[in-house]
């Protein structure tokens, strides 16, 4: 159990009576550092009169402990306890409409500005993170696999019960119902569309090159796992296209 | 003030002002000292464009995007004389080149997956107005629901994928034996369109940023000459639509006059890089986002003003599924209650997938709480494709609706049961593999396995 009541706001950021360890001052600067050296910081956080024109307006605000003007002032101010706090829960309540961005005075971004605090509690793989992102690994999956966020084999009566019993008016098959879509691009139920082979190769060097899949292998080291398998194999299909193709022009 | 908003439109309301109270509508006949008084009311209470545009003016990015292209950094696709485009105002009034034809059809994963009769009816209208396109399979999402839900993705990773996606609408015609340049992408998802306009902005203002993802474009074969590609425009189909409307208007062959609409206006259409959504002076007195309401009122639908119409949807991105009772709550009480109690409306029309998806599919939990509520939810396209007389199993493919869509079509004069009897039948045909398509399915693979080029096709 931490003593550090008296020295939170100088040294640590921690619950008195809790037994989680204390967080140095110096992840917590290295946190903040993460978050202000964005290129975006810059351009989303002008500066802030406390107006609360922001959290009048915010959907979230409504129903959350949540306000867009406590986290633009927490950055304006650097209070990086304020900051870590909020990184724990209160960043995963915005909505991301933007309908503080467009309002704001100053031009900031309250949205944009979660989103950067939102990127670094994954890199620092924050538990809290971890535990908000878990039922949205489903969404992870498709999209880092196959280049689709989603798909009809998502949406499912057991998936979402309380859409009721007209998700789908008609009765048959999803594999039908899809084919007798007349885009024929359509015609798939495991992605969204149809997606070329090569789009999905091309999308999974994005991923590497951009730090994605490091990203993922941090929050959720099974998904990482399952991700990679499938690459693997599309990567090895492709070869093997490449490979016939080849062939083919040889015999030519 | 209120009595000087003229309201031009084309449809049957011709002469009617924007009130928000349909075609029983009567004039106050306010002195105009009262109707001054009214006004001033009404305009501290209500949000206009002013909200938007009295801060600090915003640089246009396309000055920066032409200057880096003038030095010899980058490559931009223009929307040339061949896409027929037409000029169109943004917020600040500045222009904006809104392409016609020749459009590569950027898709939405959530419509495609979710709402299929979204993009089909939009191809729908293209087929009937001779409109030339391209929708093909060598295309990813924009990742951004994913990111704006998660966290995971960057801006490094969105901008790769959106100068990605766009070469890939470069060269697409290639395959077809066309030049580079041919076809101008048409982005479907206001998620995706509000995503890659906020990303190109980052990219025509940071060169580290151009850096770095030159690089990884460069790996993937994706640079022009070995620049950056970028468009000239990032185009929403719902402004396609907006420029569109009077051609569109002109197939109808339903009258929707007695049809009160609402519009949900996609947050990351207008309030995203606001200073590029267009306005419109003839459209809500220029005060509000002028698509969607521009192509309801073109139709001839009366357009119904809501006290929440500047509310999000309640979507949320990662709320949806994991903070489902934020969405439902958000969907029904702050959006579909209000435009049924208040508005007295017959539809709600949106122009994004996940607000249709959100404000679709949340009704029928609010019996639940025992103060059911239902409206029909339609995007703009599958309302004008259904007014024009598509079907509205085949094309509008209302059965992936879960909100009362029949209602509206009962409104309509259309024979839903008959409809669907048809469409019945038709899966049989679909079963036999004799499933009636938009366009030649050969054109949808451009490269890769699959692909047949046009010298063996012929």
């Amino acid at each position: 159990m931490t003593h550090a009541a008296g020295t939170r706001v100088q040294e640590h950021i921690g619950d008195p009576v809790s037994d989680q360890p204390a967080v140095p001052r110096a992840k917590l600067e290295e946190i903040f550092k993460d978050i202000q050296s964005d290129l975006r910081f810059d351009h989303e956080l002008k500066g802030c009169l406390n107006c609360g024109i922001c959290t009048a307006t915010c959907p979230a605000a409504h129903y959350y402990d949540f306000s867009p003007r406590e986290i633009v002032q927490l950055l304006w101010t650097e209070n990086l306890e304020g900051i870590y706090d909020a990184m724990q829960e209160k960043i995963w309540a915005c909505a991301q409409c933007y309908t503080c961005a467009a309002r704001c005075p100053f031009g900031n971004s309250p949205g944009g500005l979660i989103m950067l605090m939102r990127e670094t509690a994954i890199k620092h793989e924050l538990e809290s993170a971890k535990a908000v992102l878990r039922p949205f690994s489903r969404v992870m999956l498709k999209l880092i696999s196959t280049g689709n966020q989603l798909a009809p084999d998502m949406i499912t009566p057991e998936h979402f019960p309380d859409w009721g019993p007209n998700v789908s008016k008609i009765d048959a098959p999803l594999k039908l119902l899809r084919k007798a879509i007349p885009m024929p691009t359509l015609n798939t139920t495991a992605t969204a569309w149809e997606v070329n082979l090569k789009t999905s190769v091309e999308l999974y060097t994005i991923w590497e090159e951009t730090g994605v899949l490091k990203q993922l292998e941090g929050i959720d080291r099974n998904l990482f796992d399952v991700i990679a398998d499938v690459m693997d194999e599309k990567r090895e299909d492709w070869k093997d296209f490449l490979a016939d193709q080849e062939d083919e022009q040889k015999d030519h | 003030m209120l009595k000087d908003i003229k309201l031009t439109s084309v449809n049957a309301n011709e002469g009617e002002r924007f009130t928000g109270h349909g075609a029983e509508w009567r004039d106050a006949k306010l002195s105009s000292e009262d109707a001054r008084i009214a006004t001033s009311w009404v305009e501290l209470k209500i949000d206009k464009r002013s909200m938007l545009t009295n801060k600090d003016r915003v640089e246009d990015v396309r000055d920066i995007m032409w200057q880096l292209e003038k030095d010899g950094e980058i490559v931009v696709h223009r929307v040339s004389d061949e896409h027929q485009p037409v000029m169109v105002k943004t917020l600040y009034g500045w222009d904006k080149k809104i392409p016609t034809r020749r459009l590569w059809h950027h898709k939405s994963c959530g419509q495609c997956g979710n709402i299929p009769g979204y993009p089909a009816s939009l191809l729908w209208l293209m087929n009937r107005l001779g409109i030339e396109y391209l929708d093909e399979t060598d295309q990813t999402s924009c990742t951004a629901w994913n990111y704006h839900g998660s966290g995971i993705g960057n801006l490094e990773s969105l901008a790769a994928v959106f100068l990605r996606n766009f070469h890939q609408a470069y060269v697409a015609a290639k395959a077809q034996g066309l030049p580079d340049g041919y076809y101008f992408p048409l982005v479907h998802c206001g998620t995706s369109f509000g995503n890659y306009k906020e990303v190109r902005g980052y990219l025509l203002r940071s060169a580290k940023l151009r850096e770095s993802v030159r690089k990884i474009l460069g790996k993937l074969g994706r640079l022009v000459d070995g620049k950056l590609l970028i468009p000239e425009e990032v185009v929403h189909y719902s402004e396609w639509m907006h420029v569109m409307r009077d051609r569109i208007a002109a197939m109808r062959e339903i009258d929707c006059s007695h049809v009160r609409a609402t519009i949900h206006p996609a947050c990351h259409v207008y309030k995203m890089v606001p200073e590029d959504a267009i306005y419109d002076d003839t459209i809500l007195g220029g005060n509000r986002l002028a698509v969607t309401t521009s192509t309801m009122q073109a139709l001839g639908a009366q357009v119904i003003d809501y006290s929440t119409w500047y509310d999000c949807c309640g979507f949320g991105f990662r709320h949806i599924i994991s903070e489902r009772e934020f969405t439902r709550s958000f969907a029904i009480d702050r959006k579909i209650r209000v435009a049924v109690e208040e508005a007295r409306a017959d539809v709600m029309i949106g122009h994004d997938t996940g607000c249709i998806t959100t404000l679709d599919k949340n009704q029928w939990i609010s019996k639940a709480g025992g103060k059911g509520v239902e409206l029909s939810v339609l995007a703009d396209c599958q309302f004008a494709a259904l007014v024009c007389g598509a079907h509205p199993y085949k094309i509008v493919q209302s059965h992936w609706h879960a909100s009362p869509t029949e209602t509206l079509m009962e409104k309509l004069g259309i024979d839903w049961q008959a409809k669907k009897a048809e469409f019945v039948s038709y899966l049989d045909e679909v079963k036999a593999g004799k499933q009636e398509n938009l366009y030649d399915p050969r054109r949808m693979i451009t490269s890769g396995p699959g692909f047949i080029p046009i010298a063996a096709r012929q």
